[in-house]
């Protein structure tokens, strides 16, 4: 699986491919608009980024900390563009600055700003940060590297798709080094395989699974 | 050398200029990617004796709020010379020419970005020269650009440049400070995208002809695109270089 690294504005295919993201077409040809990696032998001519914002996504998990009250809501930072806000009548309980949480995107508008919803608050923890565009690693193929990484440091994980992760109890020192490696290494192959070394854990009957992912991931639950 | 003594020969007959390069050569130039921690992306150059150390933030929300575009993102490009940058001290305060210069840097790198993507958001970048002479702007234009690569954000192409210019007579790339204080020096900074070879900044001071002018330009695109193989290897070899600790 011999995966290109490419530049902005490196040539990605000549041929006529279905476009994926991160590219552009000029004069017939397909381009990589940012740094990242491709993949030859896809049918799609598609760049993973290596770097990058996070651009919200309708139906994305994001974690958010609350970062200042108002009279009907909460104003709240979701590692956009912009801060999101989240309505009192949504919520049950009292917030403070520095609460965190986690709401599922409803609505996206063209200016990237986000709706909020079904608004879960987190008490005690830790939040984690990440690349946005090194989620879908931290995850892995069915949640293959999520599992490692509960397996091997026994803590409870949210993952957010705007790069935070929230942790509770369990080896939260250990996690933290595990997530920067992944950052450091996600764009080499074999990365659950070097993880569950990693981490100590042994490895799982079923080989196939550990195959890498090369797309996007699809689409996954958070879960505690 | 010449009959006077204060003549210098800027091209000598083996086609050697005053430091020793050929007329189509640059002078030597490392980049180093992503030097700033807490910045979105960076980079560090260094052009001859240029050192500039380039970092970009966002994008991100666009203050103050009325110089947003709801159509694309803003490009505030911010050229600054450190006081110890040239032989005589350099006022801090920043003058006439580092606002130009801001300004037609900002508007090159706004031409290769993909600003429609984000409307209401501006991008950052800030170039700080801690050493220069002559073509400073190409220099922090260059790393600008890799810096923004290093932050993820599209583009169409890495803008890449070079000076190019006329000293002694002779057409000759990437001039140094004594070849711009030649008598009949020209000095044209010039700044491609790399793929498409748009011409997105070209200044120009002086008189050539115009088969000078052709020649000049030749010579700095060719040159230009030397300085961008330069720049996708210092991208590029930030994630060669990591290595698996383990691979068994």
């Amino acid at each position: 699986m011999a995966k290109r690294l490419v530049v902005p504005g490196e040539l990605v295919t000549e041929e006529r491919k279905k476009l994926g993201s991160h590219v552009y077409i000029s004069e017939g040809k397909i381009y990589s608009d940012s740094i990242g990696l491709v993949d030859d032998e896809s049918n799609f001519a598609s760049v993973v980024p290596l770097e990058g914002k996070y651009l919200p996504q309708v139906n994305d998990l994001v974690l958010g900390v609350i970062s200042s009250e108002k009279f009907a809501g909460y104003v709240v930072d979701i590692n956009s563009f912009y801060p999101s806000f989240i309505s009192k009548k949504e919520l049950r309980e009292m917030l403070k600055p520095g609460s965190v949480v986690s709401a599922k995107v409803l609505k996206v508008n063209e200016l990237n700003e986000v709706d909020l919803g079904s608004i879960r608050t987190f008490f005690g923890g830790e939040i984690l940060t990440i690349s946005p565009v090194k989620i879908p690693r931290v995850i892995g193929r069915d949640c293959s590297m999520l599992n490692v990484l509960k397996a091997g440091t026994k803590s409870n994980l949210i993952v957010g798709k705007n790069g935070w992760i929230w942790a509770k109890g369990g080896d939260t020192d250990l996690l933290k080094k595990a997530i920067d490696k992944i950052g450091a290494e996600a764009h080499m192959s074999n990365l659950t395989q070097r993880m569950s070394d990693f981490l100590g854990v042994k490895q799982q009957k079923n080989d196939a699974e550990y195959i890498e992912e090369t797309e996007e991931m699809d689409e996954y639950e958070g879960e505690e | 050398m010449a009959g006077k003594k204060d003549e210098l020969v800027y091209v000598d007959s083996k086609g050697k200029r005053v430091d020793g390069r050929k007329v189509e050569d640059l002078r030597p130039i490392k980049i180093e990617v992503g030097v700033i921690p807490q910045a979105d992306g960076s980079a560090y150059l260094e052009w001859g004796q240029n050192k500039a150390f380039a970092s970009v933030y966002g994008p991100r929300e666009c203050l103050p709020k009325h110089s947003a575009s709801p159509y694309k993102a803003v490009v505030k490009f911010n050229y600054r010379m450190a006081t110890f940058s040239v032989p005589d001290r350099k006022n801090p305060r920043p003058g006439r020419r580092e606002y130009e210069i801001s300004k037609v840097c900002g508007e090159a790198l706004e031409r290769s970005i993909f600003v429609e993507r984000f409307p209401n958001t501006q991008i950052d970048v800030t170039v700080e020269l801690f050493d220069s002479n002559a073509g400073s702007r190409i220099a922090g234009l260059c790393a600008a650009s890799v810096a923004l690569a290093d932050a993820g954000i599209p583009m169409r192409g890495l803008v890449c440049g070079t000076g190019v210019g006329k000293a002694g007579g002779k057409i000759i790339v990437d001039l140094d400070k004594t070849e711009e204080d030649a008598p009949d020096a020209v000095d044209i900074p010039l700044a491609i995208i790399s793929n498409t070879k748009e011409v997105v900044l070209m200044q120009l001071d002086g008189i050539l002809s115009k088969k000078e002018w052709q020649q000049a330009m030749k010579m700095g695109i060719d040159a230009s695109l030397k300085v961008h193989e330069i720049q996708k290897a210092a991208l590029k070899a930030r994630y060669e270089n990591v290595k698996g600790d383990d691979k068994k």
